[in-house]
């Protein structure tokens, strides 16, 4: 028997579209950096960020404008970023897929429940 | 104190050219990553780190793209060629007479009233061939500019490199050759210079051809590029017509190739010399550039006249 997933994203697509979905309406390119920086403990381009920002814009999983110009930005504007619902599904089907396959193996049974 | 002198001068190196390179981006990117640098308060070196990085995966997207390759096939690479021919077409006269006023000057010589009526007309067909090349150069960047506005920083760097590579690799010369020997015409290569006393100095030979390329190819190029991007964004009835414009203007180009006529047939070369006065009259429409910048020059006056 075959799950139903239509197109199955990638693990730095998922962890934008997690931290995008985390931060709601103060999403935007620097702070979904500190984020994944934070949540994961490793270092993001903005290469990577940007170029990945645009992959899933064109698949219509977040959609992304330009915000106003803020002074702590040096009177430079956002790209905000929020997450469609096609892209809240295909993070979801990534999340239950890792999940699904993790079943039974030691590090998903053995794993403490306190860090 | 002179490490963190140090230190301060290579961050504000490394600022200088995060400014210069981000240049490369969309507007809208550059918006976003200048102010992204600013707000997580990174380092000069560590931004341009981050710049370079994205500006690689940029060009890999780019270059992935099959436009960009059909664009450099049917634009880039031909058009770059033919203005590099009738640059150094242009080269070879223009350093002739500029030879002849610039390295024989002779005060006697202005008191005759036939050296003036020369210096004239070699003035204004220099002048004409100046300005014909610098419109189908900014013609060619203009519709570079058209087609496509997100590979244009590509397009017009590779423009810009391959004209350099044409004039270093001596292209022009070397197409003429071969359309002489695929015609059967005798080769060039055993002839006598005879402008051996002008080639003969080495800022004719070298420097002035690169001279014209700069600024009657190079910066008119990359002008009219930058006034098509802005004319791709006018209404979508006027952006055939800009595109026809300016690929008219460019077909104009054409019979000014050395051994065009050959390509044409004994029928094709009857034809041109029986319209030539109707083909000169098509160069008038080389200068429809001058138009085009007159009009919206006009229109950007009475936008500002009206809002004050």
């Amino acid at each position: 028997m075959y799950h139903n997933v239509v197109e199955m994203i990638g693990e730095f697509e998922y962890l934008i579209l997690t931290a995008a979905t985390r931060l709601g309406d103060k999403a935007y390119g620097a702070s979904i950096r500190n984020e994944i920086q934070k949540s994961v403990g490793r270092a993001c381009s903005i290469g990577a960020l940007y170029t990945t920002l645009d992959r899933l814009e064109s698949k219509g999983f977040v959609k992304t404008w330009m915000g106003q110009p803020t002074s702590e930005r040096g009177g430079r504007s956002k790209r905000l970023v929020s997450v469609t619902a096609n892209g809240m599904q295909a993070a979801s089907d990534f999340f239950n897929v890792v999940v699904r396959v993790s079943k039974g193996v030691s590090w998903a049974t053995n794993r403490p429940t306190n860090r | 104190m002179g490490n963190e002198q140090t230190n301060k001068s290579i961050t504000a190196i490394c600022w200088r050219f995060v400014h210069y390179l981000s240049a490369a981006l969309q507007q809208e990117e550059r918006e976003a990553v200048l102010g992204d640098f600013a707000e997580s308060g990174q380092n000069g070196s560590e931004a341009l780190r981050d710049l370079l990085g994205l500006l690689a995966r940029r060009q890999v997207t780019v270059w992935k793209d099959g436009r960009l390759w059909l664009t450099l096939a049917s634009v880039v690479l031909p058009l770059g060629l033919l203005l590099s021919v009738i640059s150094q077409t242009m080269v070879g006269e223009a350093r002739v007479y500029t030879w002849m006023y610039a390295n024989n000057w002779d005060w006697a010589l202005t008191k005759s009233a036939g050296f003036w009526y020369v210096l004239g007309e070699v003035a204004t067909q220099v002048a004409i061939n100046s300005l014909m090349l610098a419109c189908w150069s900014w013609s060619t960047g203009f519709l570079l500019g058209c087609l496509s506005t997100r590979l244009l920083p590509t397009t017009r760097v590779t423009f810009l490199l391959l004209i350099g590579i044409f004039q270093i690799a001596n292209a022009p010369q070397r197409v003429i050759h071969l359309w002489m020997y695929l015609y059967g015409l005798p080769g060039l290569t055993s002839s006598i210079d005879t402008n051996a006393p002008v080639t003969g100095i080495a800022f004719y030979r070298v420097i002035f051809p690169y001279i014209v390329l700069c600024t009657l190819v190079a910066l008119p190029a990359v002008w009219g590029a930058r006034q098509g991007k802005v004319g791709s964004k006018v209404s979508p009835k006027l952006r055939p017509v800009l595109i026809i414009a300016a690929t008219i203007t460019i077909l104009t180009m054409l019979p000014q190739i050395p051994g065009f006529g050959l390509l044409l047939g004994s029928s094709g070369r009857q034809w041109l010399w029986d319209n030539r006065h109707a083909m000169r009259m098509l160069l008038f429409l080389t200068c429809w550039p001058m138009l085009y910048l007159v009009a919206t020059g006009f229109r950007r006056y009475r936008q500002n006249a009206a809002s004050g």
